[in-house]
């Protein structure tokens, strides 16, 4: 079917719009940049809600897909920096839909990825683009565990939207599914929230452990040049991008409610309160993994989290995780470990997101492993999983994977 | 006596009471061990995952191998899965070799799923043994849902020691074989004695059915062919077996053959562990045998081994205890924590299986299934 959305009508308003946004007036205190040499929200510093949308692709002609890289680009350009989207549309009757009037942008980033089915779609080359693919953006392999479910798996086109209001996010992504709609169809979403203490830190996830500790540092460009952004080593049109590995992650929380604090900590490898490595006080004390006890027994198990994730034990790799919890209400569900729990459990869990430059080095590395041995895996069970290529950011007057497009 | 200490081998804490004096249990006048061999054991090391490429999980059996032949080293730790990736109980076909010198595990057989001569389909059980001639032989109590309500016949599978299919063993008096194997070998002849789980067996919900035996099958192993069945002898009958809709089966699981030709066997409903006398030669069944020792610190007993001291050591399915005992009193001489995992209750509950000696006597090996790997205690 055709697809035409108001792109064209948009442009212009949206365009004079873009413009304005260079006086310093229009520029809200809480609004992030959009262009720039990386796409935002990824070194950006985490806000405490996603909404993660999944979208696939109903048309087969090339330029409607570069018309929606171009109408999202704008138009996200202008949701971050607070503006309604009220030019893009298929109809002028019908604009933005209105509910982040009167909001501030709440730093909200919208950050896009290309899927394995961009390029390739049940063998078909829809776009020209399959010539393209990155070695790197290889089909995630099944791990041990694996329980993952198709309408939450996969997809061709990713929008992370992050934001310190869900309503922001979530309206952000409503907007941009209106903009293309007839051309795209949303695969799957999941929102999620992260609560930082109000004096900062890493952030704790809803086994009540401190999740981040061992991440690069966002603000070093030395560090994100060594294990987020795409270098040389990539295609052109990725360099500057990175690659995101997303997984939602269910954890049986009322098993994990019933567990000794001291277990847990054996389980993760850290102490609970403090985030400081078994047998340390300080968050950010460096892992000794060789210590062992008297007996001989390592003082950090064997089969810990934090030493199956440490970069010591995964030639140095590390990787950048921007991860959300999520609840959402409960089901029945029966337990994959000794005792086999099976009751109405809560719908709630991790939505795994990191960002690397290569997954093969990065996610795939750590977690093979890690999906065998962690102890963690007794109250986890990976149901959805994405892999995308975010390609760099776009400068003004281009769009997200514009260089993608124009190589190919 | 240390107790609960932090652990730092696994994920939890090793009651590090190596050893736990059952009240009123000391060690008699004139037993021929000497000293607790649990007491001397301190570390639980992980050696490595038991889940192949193929995503197969739920390690149970284990089985050191006496020889080197084909793909294995003498020493190797054969290891066999009980699950597909699936998680489904009963449709496990992969076996795995670790070897102690590299400290890593490969895949060392792939059984196809379906095989003419295993009725119902494959899925490996805690009966596995490698002769010293090189074949390997497991066996198969399969499913097709993960219950027993879809339990086939199963079989005895014989492999080649490059892992490849060369017969299966199947009958009348093999129904889902199951525990731990004991071997007997005299060059060209060998008896194994596989306990048989699923006679009468239906689905989850039923009561025991004592219907389940211990048979003996003596071979005949031709020079360089598969060993061939020469005479079955059930010389256990009556043990109590049950469908569970958590562990599949309970039923006699572990067989242990001591130097006086006394079979002892694990009854895991009836929580004991009794004696067959003259394993190896009698002709006829001595029904459930002499029992030598029952409840104390045994919770629903599993595999067994001899420990170098002569002691039986007996894994438990309801903790994750091994505990140790005088075979000739049945004086349980105590027990230890081999997998404190409290993500289970009590610690370890449902997580051990298989154990078998190291060859060199300081240490076992053993599986968590809570973790699918496989252990070292030394």
């Amino acid at each position: 079917m055709t697809s035409r959305r108001g792109f064209l009508g948009g442009a212009g308003a949206a365009a004079g719009a873009l413009a304005a946004l260079g006086a310093p007036s229009m520029a809200h205190a809480n609004a992030m940049p959009f262009f720039g040499p990386h796409q935002s929200g990824i070194a950006t510093p985490q806000q405490s809600h996603v909404f993660f949308a999944v979208f696939d692709l109903t048309t087969d002609r090339r330029d409607d897909l570069i018309g929606v890289m171009r109408d999202w680009t704008l138009a996200s350009a202008l949701l971050q920096a607070g503006l309604p989207v009220d030019h893009f549309g298929h109809d002028p009757a019908e604009p933005d839909s209105g509910e982040a009037i009167g909001l501030n942008p709440a730093r909200l980033t919208l950050t896009f990825g290309f899927g394995p089915e961009l390029f390739t779609y049940q063998g078909k080359d829809r776009y020209g683009l399959a010539a393209r693919r990155p070695a790197a953006l290889v089909d995630l392999p099944v791990f041990p565990g694996d329980q993952l479910q198709a309408d939450k798996t996969g997809g061709a086109l990713m929008v992370q939207a992050c934001a310190d209001d869900p309503q922001v996010a979530f309206h952000a992504v409503r907007q941009l599914a209106r903009i293309a709609d007839g051309a795209v169809t949303l695969n799957w979403t999941q929102a999620g929230y992260s609560s930082a203490a109000p004096n900062g830190g890493t952030p704790r996830n809803l086994m009540g452990f401190k999740d981040g500790t061992m991440n690069p540092n966002t603000a070093d460009p030395k560090a994100m040049a060594a294990s987020v952004w795409v270098g040389p080593e990539g295609p052109a049109w990725m360099q500057g991008g990175s690659y995101m590995v997303a997984r939602r992650i269910r954890i049986a929380l009322q098993h994990w409610d019933q567990m000794k604090v001291a277990f847990q900590e054996q389980v993760v490898g850290r102490h609970k309160r403090s985030g400081a490595p078994l047998g340390k006080t300080s968050e950010f004390a460096p892992l000794e993994l060789d210590a062992t006890d008297a007996d001989g027994n390592p003082v950090i198990p064997a089969n810990a989290h934090v030493r199956l994730g440490a970069p010591a034990v995964n030639d140095g790799v590390e990787i950048l995780r921007r991860s959300f919890s999520y609840s959402e209400g409960v089901s029945f569900t029966a337990e994959r470990w000794p005792p086999w729990r099976q009751a109405m459990e809560y719908n709630a869990g991790l939505l795994f997101i990191c960002y690397q430059k290569d997954p093969r080095g990065g996610f795939i590395r750590i977690f093979g492993p890690m999906s065998r041995l962690d102890a963690l895996n007794q109250f986890t069970t990976h149901e959805g999983s994405g892999i995308f290529a975010c390609p760099p950011g776009a400068a003004k007057g281009g769009y997200i994977g514009q260089a993608l497009f124009d190589a190919a | 006596m240390r107790r609960c200490l932090k652990s730092s081998a696994l994920k939890s804490f090793w009651c590090a009471l190596p050893i736990a004096l059952a009240v009123g249990a000391s060690p008699p006048a004139g037993a021929e061990t000497t000293g607790s061999y649990l007491a001397g054991l301190h570390r639980h090391e992980l050696l490595g995952s038991m889940i192949p490429a193929n995503g197969d999980q739920n390690p149970y059996a284990i089985f050191v191998a006496p020889v080197s032949s084909g793909a294995i080293k003498a020493g190797d730790v054969l290891v066999d899965n009980f699950n597909a990736r699936s998680n489904d109980q009963g449709t496990g076909t992969t076996i795995m070799d670790y070897n102690p010198a590299t400290k890593q595990a490969s895949l060392f057989a792939s059984i196809p799923a379906k095989l003419d001569g295993c009725p119902g389909g494959v899925g490996l059980s805690t009966a596995m043994a490698m002769l010293k001639s090189g074949w390997i032989i497991v066996g198969s109590a399969p499913s097709t849902d993960g219950t027993t309500k879809t339990l086939g016949q199963g079989c005895l599978i014989v492999l080649d020691s490059n892992g490849k299919v060369a017969g299966t063993i199947t009958g009348p008096e093999i129904r889902d074989p199951w525990g731990n194997m004991a071997v007997i070998e005299n060059g060209d002849a060998a008896s194994l004695f596989v306990s048989n789980v699923g006679f009468g067996i239906g689905a989850p919900g039923q009561a025991p059915v004592r219907q389940a035996t211990v048979l003996r099958l003596d071979l005949k192993i031709p020079d360089g062919k598969p060993p061939v069945v020469t005479r079955r002898t059930v010389i256990g009958s009556g043990f109590a077996a049950q469908p569970d809709a958590s562990v599949f089966l309970i039923g006699p699981t572990g067989l242990a053959l001591s130097g006086d030709g006394t079979l002892y066997v694990s009854d895991a409903i009836g929580n004991r562990v009794v004696a067959i006398g003259e394993a190896a030669t009698r002709t006829d069944s001595a029904g459930t045998g002499r029992e030598v020792s029952a409840g104390g610190m045994l919770k629903r007993p599993l595999a067994m081994a001899f420990a170098p001291n002569g002691d039986l050591l007996v894994i438990n399915a309801l903790n994750g205890q091994v505990v140790e005992m005088d075979p000739k009193s049945g004086t349980q001489r105590g027990a230890q924590w081999i997998d404190s995992d409290a993500a289970q209750n009590p610690p370890g509950s449902g997580d051990l299986f298989g154990i078998a000696m190291a060859p060199d006597g300081k240490g076992f090996y053993y599986v968590e299934d809570d973790a699918n790997t496989l252990m070292l205690a030394e």
